[in-house]
């Protein structure tokens, strides 16, 4: 019977389902806001479900350079890996599976679905592709150090690495958001959702100006459809976990009306971080992204860390 | 027969073999082979056999050579001692010992002299388990000194290839420069007590003498000759060219257990023999040399071009983790050590014989010469990738249940003590691992995917007989980090309790209430447990998951990919793309990779390269300035 309900827990509600359909809807809102704010109209909100069922119906060509099987499986293994990701992260309290040190464990659960594209990217055989990887792999790098600084200033904040005491925390004392000492680290991981769902200007993996998607160069059909799904799920789970460490504590106490808070501000912190900097931004070279989060997103990371440490 | 006798056995029975081997092995291929899988199977098997006594029921094996007991309160005779620490390390030993025998046997046919190769790798067999099984200061000196001489002649074994005789003798300079050490702390210390039984030194050094001087100057020198066994910075580079030269099957041996017995000496040196681990100062020495071992040797990493240097780069970032994990002091840092420790062996075992079966079919290690063997070689890649993503932590392998518990610790012991420090060691150990997942993404894009180069083409699949140790490696890699809370509970919570209570160990030998008359009282420990998750559960679920969508997406498109059949043209629609040109070779290999972040640390790389000259003059100058440096740091925050 555990099981059962675990079943159904990872294929509907919090689970792949629910990640699949809510990222899908936020990537189309992001399309909206963005067209809206080029003074275009812009694709419906629904046009990302419309693109991804187009893809799963397209032929699948799998190159001869490529390894089949690596080359076929890389994003369902990424896919799988973000819902599971979503089951750890607590959506108004409620997370359906819990222990004491989710944070590390979501870190660890959220480089999947990167060494997935990497990796699929690898097998297609693609010049154009190994030179994604090769930039993906450091803005991998690049914006890995500031999360770690984020979680760890959040975590000695609340005095547990764990989500649910994090979450307990925030109904507590409120949004650690507001808590001055914090801020730094949320503008930091403002900054590091785009580079880690691979969103303009740091998107320097995909380029497509430049080199025609890296990893992606050769898919097509099916696996690609399930890379923009694993994109569009990346954007949701992301910024839930943004809600859960920083905007956690806010429910009305109904449980369906708590699930749309959630994606509201799921919706919003996207739009601040990811649409925006889409709107304004050129996109910068690869190098030049790693400077920036080694030194201002880490620096922003680093002062909330030292501020929490000291209890300041 | 009792089981006291087999941990002798077990020794004797590997150093009898590397004789036979010489006096009945030369002529006879398959004699000598059978002779040394004989000897490597029944002492896994004895030392195996050990688990349930010692692991299980917590019995402490003591054993007197010639029955020379202790005269007058005082050890004079060599004596065995086992317990659930050094049994860890034993098992990693013989394990190690065993798989890679196993995969000699196909994998060194085409070299001459193979009676010699037995011989000396049954020698170093023997030394590394006699070294790990000993309770003997002096025996265990006299083990690492056949070791290191096994191991040098191993290294050159191969002395027609480019620099196997250059790393052999920087081996040789550098490795006795640090037995040096350890025979001079051996005589202080048998100068100050008189006795060169661990288990007594141990409480000598507890009662009113403690640490003058001269032990804390012995501890100082035993602690550099360890470190150059275990190969942390500063010692390291010469272990990067002797995993490099060796044969694989020898850099496995290397990396499993010859860099593991220069742990265990570590952790007996402090945990058990001068209890120092409740010094704060040696706590911080372990852990800085540990976080710069890790760091030091993936960035290095990073910027190799051949397959096996990386890999020896990747087993000193790794050492860096253990040392790291039991410079902590806690129960849980020493268990997310000791299991890190075992991963090691298993995963860096498993690459290393990886890049031997690379070796083997290409006839090259060289990143940039390699590409697309993935179409030649399917299986090795799978076994690679197994390998790759457990070395880089990926859940649900057993790199990530070790590194999470390293993590754990250090974050524990950042709040408990309240120092920030540690939470920076946190973050290194966290950075550390990404580098590694890069450096092995470099491997597999330059290795196994791409675009099969012209001089790969001829290349094979592994024979099965070398296949078959390297998918029992990756599957024990998976199943124990699936298992981990078994594996904690069977191996490394005895081993922690053996290694932080040594009162038991002192009374074993010496005679009970020996510990208790020099002050020594059993501690209550913590074993470690863990809950963070459950994997099994989640890996269930993983799998169903996975193999819903994965169906579903793989047969129902039916894709089968280019199929020619005789006289049709190849379409162009299954070749890469080239922006409408016409599509040329074209490999994105080993040097190309990870422009953005050399060009941010080419500074860095700049000095690790002026640094690494490759002079063996600058390597031992640093092996002696770093001694130096430890006896002076010693002298000034221990004493």
């Amino acid at each position: 019977m555990e099981i059962l309900f675990a079943i159904l827990r990872i294929l509907f509600f919090p689970g792949l389902l629910f990640v699949a359909v809510g990222g899908l809807l936020l990537s189309g809102i992001d399309r909206k806001v963005l067209s809206r704010m080029q003074r275009r109209v812009g694709p419906p909100i629904v046009q990302p479900f419309y693109d991804f069922f187009k893809l799963m119906g397209k032929e699948t060509i799998i190159p001869h350079h490529a390894n089949r099987t690596v080359y076929l499986w890389a994003p369902v293994v990424g896919m799988v890996s973000l819902a599971v990701t979503m089951l750890f992260i607590p959506i108004c309290g409620f997370s359906a599976f819990s222990g004491t040190a989710d944070l590390l464990v979501v870190l660890y659960l959220l480089t999947i679905p990167a060494v997935c594209l990497i990796v699929g990217g690898s097998a297609s055989g693609s010049p154009f592709a190994g030179v994604g990887i090769s930039r993906e792999m450091v803005a991998m790098m690049s914006y890995e150090l500031p999360l770690v600084l984020v979680l760890l200033s959040v975590a000695r904040q609340v005095g547990s690495l764990s989500l649910q005491d994090i979450a307990a925390y925030q109904a507590a004392n409120g949004c650690l958001l507001f808590h001055w000492s914090m801020i730094p680290a949320a503008l930091a991981m403002l900054l590091v959702i785009p580079a880690e769902a691979g969103c303009h200007p740091f998107d320097v993996a995909e380029a497509e100006t430049e080199i025609c998607e890296g990893p992606l160069a050769e898919y097509s059909g099916a696996p690609l459809g399930v890379f923009k799904l694993n994109h569009a799920m990346k954007l949701f789970v992301l910024t839930a976990l943004f809600c859960a460490l920083f905007l956690g504590g806010i429910t009305s106490g109904i449980a369906p009306v708590d699930v749309l808070i959630v994606f509201a501000l799921c919706a919003v912190v996207m739009i601040v971080c990811v649409t925006l900097l889409h709107g304004i931004c050129a996109r910068l070279r690869v190098e030049q992204v790693f400077k920036f989060y080694w030194t201002v997103v880490t620096g922003l990371a680093l002062v909330s860390l030292i501020l929490a440490w000291f209890g300041l | 027969m009792s089981y006291i006798h087999f941990p002798i056995i077990a020794v004797m029975l590997l150093f009898l073999a590397a004789f036979l081997v010489v006096i009945f092995g030369t002529r006879r291929k398959n004699l000598r082979r059978i002779i040394a899988m004989t000897a490597a199977v029944i002492s896994f098997g004895l030392i195996f056999y050990l688990i349930k006594p010692v692991m299980f029921d917590g019995e402490i094996i003591s054993y007197w050579m010639g029955n020379w007991q202790p005269v007058e309160g005082y050890a004079i005779g060599i004596g065995y001692e086992i317990d659930a620490l050094n049994l860890f390390f034993a098992l990693l030993v013989s394990f190690t010992t065993l798989f890679s025998g196993w995969y000699s046997l196909r994998y060194m046919e085409r070299d001459d002299y193979l009676d010699r190769y037995y011989t000396l790798y049954l020698m170093l067999s023997g030394a590394v388990l006699g070294l790990v099984l000993t309770g003997d200061l002096f025996n265990m000196f006299v083990m690492i000194e056949i070791m290191t001489f096994a191991a040098v002649a191993l290294t050159a074994f191969r002395n027609w290839t480019a620099g196997a005789l250059e790393a052999s003798f920087k081996y040789l300079v550098v490795g006795s420069a640090g037995s040096s050490f350890v025979l001079a702390g051996v005589i202080l210390i048998y100068a100050q007590c008189h006795t060169l039984n661990m288990a007594q030194i141990s409480s000598i050094l507890a009662g009113n003498e403690g640490l003058t001087p001269t032990t804390v100057l012995a501890f100082g020198l035993l602690f550099a000759g360890f470190g150059v066994k275990s190969y942390i910075v500063p010692f390291h580079p010469t272990a990067a060219d002797a995993y490099t030269a060796a044969p694989s099957s020898v850099s496995m041996l290397f990396s499993g257990m010859v860099n593991k017995a220069g742990v265990y000496a570590m952790i007996r040196l402090t945990y058990v023999i001068f209890r120092a681990m409740d010094i704060s100062a040696v706590q911080c020495l372990l852990v800085l040399l540990g976080c710069v071992t890790m760091f030091v040797g993936v960035t290095m990493a990073l910027a190799q071009h051949d397959f096996k240097r990386l890999l020896a780069f990747h087993s000193i970032s790794q050492i860096g983790y253990v040392i790291t994990a039991i410079g902590l002091g806690t129960a849980l840092g020493l268990s997310g050590g000791l299991f890190h420790a075992m991963n090691h062996t298993l995963f860096k075992g498993l690459l290393f014989l990886c890049a031997g079966a690379v070796f083997y079919a290409a006839g090259t290690t060289n990143l940039d010469k390699l590409g697309g063997l993935s179409k030649k070689m399917p299986k090795t890649t799978a076994i690679f990738l197994i390998g790759a993503f457990s070395i880089s932590g990926l859940p649900p392998f057993n790199g990530f249940a070790s590194k999470w518990m390293i993590y754990q610790a250090t974050y524990e012991k950042a709040v408990t003590t309240n120092n920030i420090g540690y939470a920076f060691v946190t973050v290194v150990a966290l950075i550390v691992s990404v580098m590694t997942l890069a450096s092995f993404i470099k491997v597999t894009q330059s290795v196994f995917f791409g675009q099969l180069k012209a001089e790969c083409a001829e290349v094979k699949e592994v024979p099965l007989s070398m296949r078959i140790p390297m998918w029992i490696m990756a599957g024990i890699c998976l199943l124990s980090g699936v298992f981990y809370n078994k594996v904690i509970d069977w191996l490394l919570n005895p081993a922690v309790a053996a290694a932080i209570n040594v009162s038991n160990y002192i009374d074993k030998m010496m005679g009970d209430g020996y510990a208790a008359a020099a002050g020594i009282r059993n501690l209550e420990i913590q074993g470690a447990t863990l809950s963070f998750w459950n994997p099994l559960m989640w890996l269930a679920l993983f799998v169903v998951v996975f193999f819903a969508v994965g169906i579903v997406i793989v047969t129902g498109k039916r894709s089968r990919g280019q199929v020619l059949t005789e006289g049709e043209e190849p379409q162009a629609k299954y070749d890469a793309f080239f922006g409408g040109e016409k599509a040329l070779p074209s490999h994105v290999a080993g040097g190309d990779l990870f422009w953005g972040f050399k060009q941010n640390w080419k500074g860095y790389f700049r000095f690790m390269q002026r640094a690494h000259s490759g002079i063996v003059n600058d390597y031992a100058l640093w092996a002696v300035a770093a001694t130096a440096v430890f006896i002076v740091y010693l002298f000034i925050f221990v004493h």
